[in-house]
């Protein structure tokens, strides 16, 4: 076992959560260290190929799913520096201000120990550093916020097609808030449209950590320690703080980074998995569990692809993977049956490839024969989608813990239980009926949906006030470990129907300034 | 029409593979690897046959395009790398396992209904055959991977390796408009 040279910080993921904590931090002087798990990509390993793609997901986390509903671990997942956030679509709204205070409102789900306009500063920052496009008048549903630093991405035909059918069921749609630049900035290239964002995006248009957060980090001085596999966090003899964390290095020989303060951002599952099997004489049910809640309130949004195929070319390969437009109206109907339970959202236009998981083949998987063919023809001119997104709710019982199976290092693999909560699975039910009416306004020949799925996984860490009913304080930092922060979804208290990066990076900003201000008191 | 298709096949496939040849690493498309009978790496030829026939009943054209070398070179490298969809959906690597055991539950299944083994059923009784696996696992299908999941991991495979290159984008008139053009080696 060999020993690295002590730094002020370890951070464990080079993701969203991890790629913001090192950059600030390092900006704030501290000696940072970063180990991901898997290899180091440059922008130069970005193929436009939708079969290259799948390099940035890996084969793990490996999984043993008891629940009647699928978390998609891997879609959900990245494998590499960057994280899930290199092949994210960078569909950014934010939270609502009612998301934090879901139980104080409707009785239902918890509260988080923050409101908005404690993270509202944060996310005007990241804006600002990131660079957002979007329209934040026209965004009517948008919380209050600095306006968007970039005026809207262009719309193609798909978005205005798609708009028609809203327009004509009095739906409001906006341009989609999406941290895809429209302009250059901050002296990175504008999109092109080319729809490759799954892909991760070489010319940094997309804000993907390779672009922004990793390069700052490095320019800060802070290390990024690629192929580098987190087994456990480590213990003083007290368990009262943390030493710092074990690893597995490419070799697959032992190492020790010993810090001052360590930072687990390594995905929802992973994190929780390494927490989990971070046991000690004083923790003996993981680090950080001594409400019994650790893995518990898994959450992820129920999701659902809405297609309608028209006549027309409407050149469906144009735009960003994310969308063009968005709409958080429902459909009269909708609203009298889901008024009191639950926000969900479109991302209307996306752009399409012919292939993989956002593909015109699969999107009827159904076909096969000259039936494939003749649809592919047909999809390749005419094919429209738009994705709904719907709130989760925090259940207890969808949780997390240890599998009896372990992994190529010897430790335990995570057993998920998840069941989509009941109101998210009627809000899925209803943006399944309102696809097919706005697109039948719209004049599509066809419409249909895709399965339900399971997009941002999040929960297992939840953010509390209350040391006995959640894992983590309003700044990610575990009630039980004074200096061990939790970065990225898994300390989301409630899941809001927005996606997740925004807020991930909001946080992580904000608990690293935080961090920074109270140092010494964490580290002492 | 279906001549221009088939010379489309020949001619397209996946770009360069890394075949195995007498000992030496040489780079050549799918389809060159098919027509040239390079040896498979994991598949066995019984297997290889089996995928052959159930690709061409997805869709017409995928052997040629070079499918089975396709998958057979996807599962000899590290599941990490792995570019065929059954990463996402298939929990416990290596993915031969997988493919393996599919591949066996289909014979089954066609002996059962139809006395033969799949490759060896006549065109319609395949399509007959595929349709009931769509969206159900018949009683006959004897074991994991359920039938549905397996049909849509060769399905994907089989669209891949037609419809996901350069030259698939272009036949279905899709402008490919790479930032950074795929490297030459898969």
């Amino acid at each position: 076992m060999q020993y690295d040279e002590e730094v002020d910080v370890v951070i464990v993921g080079s993701g969203a959560a991890g790629s913001v904590f090192a950059a600030k931090l390092a900006q704030f002087g501290k000696r940072v260290t970063v180990l991901e798990s898997g290899p180091a990509w440059t922008e130069n390993d970005l193929y436009s190929s939708p079969m290259w793609a799948r390099r940035l997901r890996g084969a793990s986390p490996q999984l043993d799913e008891k629940g009647k509903h699928h978390i998609y671990a891997r879609l959900n997942s990245g494998r590499g520096t960057g994280g899930a956030a290199l092949h994210h679509y960078a569909v950014w709204p934010r939270f609502q201000v009612e998301d934090f205070k879901r139980k104080s409102l409707t009785g239902t789900g918890l509260d988080w120990p923050i409101e908005y306009n404690d993270l509202r500063p944060a996310y005007d920052a990241v804006q600002e550093e990131v660079g957002i496009s979007g329209d934040a008048k026209a965004e009517v549903w948008r919380p209050p916020g600095a306006p968007y630093p970039l005026p809207p991405l262009h719309v193609f035909k798909q978005g205005e097609k798609i708009a028609s059918g809203f327009e004509r069921l009095e739906l409001r749609v906006s341009p989609i808030p999406i941290a895809v630049l429209s302009r250059p900035y901050h002296g990175r290239n504008a999109c092109v449209y080319d729809g490759w964002c799954d892909a991760g995006c070489p010319i940094g248009a997309l804000a993907n950590p390779l672009a922004i957060y990793l390069a700052e980090a490095t320019k800060n001085g802070a290390l990024v320690q690629a192929d580098s596999h987190v087994t456990r966090i480590l213990m003083d003899k007290s368990g009262k703080r943390a030493t710092g964390v074990e690893y597995k290095d490419k070799g697959n020989e032992t190492r020790i980074q010993p810090a001052k303060v360590v930072i687990v951002a390594a995905s929802t599952v992973e994190t929780i998995r390494t927490l989990l099997n971070s046991t000690t004489e004083q923790h003996p049910t993981g680090l950080g569990n001594s409400s019994g809640l650790l893995g518990h309130y898994l959450m992820a949004h129920p999701a659902v692809v809405a297609y309608g195929l028209f006549d027309e070319d409407i050149q469906n390969y144009l735009g960003a993977s994310g969308g063009q437009l968005y709409s958080q109206d429902k459909t009269a109907k909708a609203e009298k049956a889901h008024a009191a339970r639950g926000r969900r959202h479109w991302e209307i236009a996306l752009a399409l490839k012919p292939v993989d998981i956002q593909g015109l083949a699969i999107s009827r998987p159904e076909l096969f024969g000259s039936d494939l063919e003749q649809f592919m023809q047909r999809a390749a001119r005419g094919l429209a989608a738009m994705t709904a997104l719907s709130e989760d709710e925090p259940i207890k019982g969808n949780r997390i813990v240890l599998s009896s199976k372990k992994d190529k290092y010897g430790m335990r693999l995570a057993e998920v239980h998840y069941n989509i909560s009941p109101n998210g699975l009627a809000l899925y039910e209803q943006s399944k009926k309102d696809g097919a009416q706005i697109y039948q306004a719209a004049g599509a020949k066809e419409t249909w949906t895709g399965p339900l799925h399971a997009q941002h996984i999040a929960g297992g860490t939840i953010m509390g006030s209350d040391p006995k009913q959640s894992v983590t304080d309003a700044f990610g930092r575990l009630h039980d470990v004074a200096n061990v922060i939790i970065g990225g979804g898994s300390v989301f208290t409630t899941l809001s129907h927005a996606n997740s990066t925004y807020t991930i990076h909001a946080i992580a900003w904000r608990s690293s300034k935080y961090l920074a201000d109270n140092w010494s008191g964490i580290t002492k | 029409m279906e001549q221009d298709r088939r010379e489309f096949f020949k001619t397209s496939g996946l770009g360069l593979l890394a075949f195995s040849v007498g000992g030496a690493s040489l780079l050549m498309t799918a389809a060159e690897a098919r027509a040239k009978n390079v040896p498979l790496k994991v598949l066995t030829a019984d297997e290889a046959r089996t995928l052959e026939a159930l690709g061409e009943t997805l869709h017409a054209g995928a052997g040629e395009a070079g499918l089975v070398h396709f998958i057979d070179q996807q599962l000899s490298i590290e599941p990490d790398d792995c570019m065929s969809l059954v990463k996402y959906f298939v929990n416990d690597p290596p993915f031969v396992d997988f493919y393996r055991a599919g591949v066996s539950s289909l014979n089954a299944y066609s002996k059962a209904r139809f006395r033969l083994f799949f490759a060896d059923l006549k065109g319609s009784d395949r399509v007959e055959l595929v349709k009931s696996i769509v969206r159900d696992n018949p009683k006959e299908w004897p074991f994991p991977p359920p039938a549905p999941l397996f049909y849509m991991v060769l399905r994907n495979d089989t669209t891949d390796v037609l419809y996901g290159t350069i030259d698939g984008f272009r036949r279905l008139g899709v402008p490919y408009m790479p930032h950074i053009v795929p490297p030459e080696m898969w």
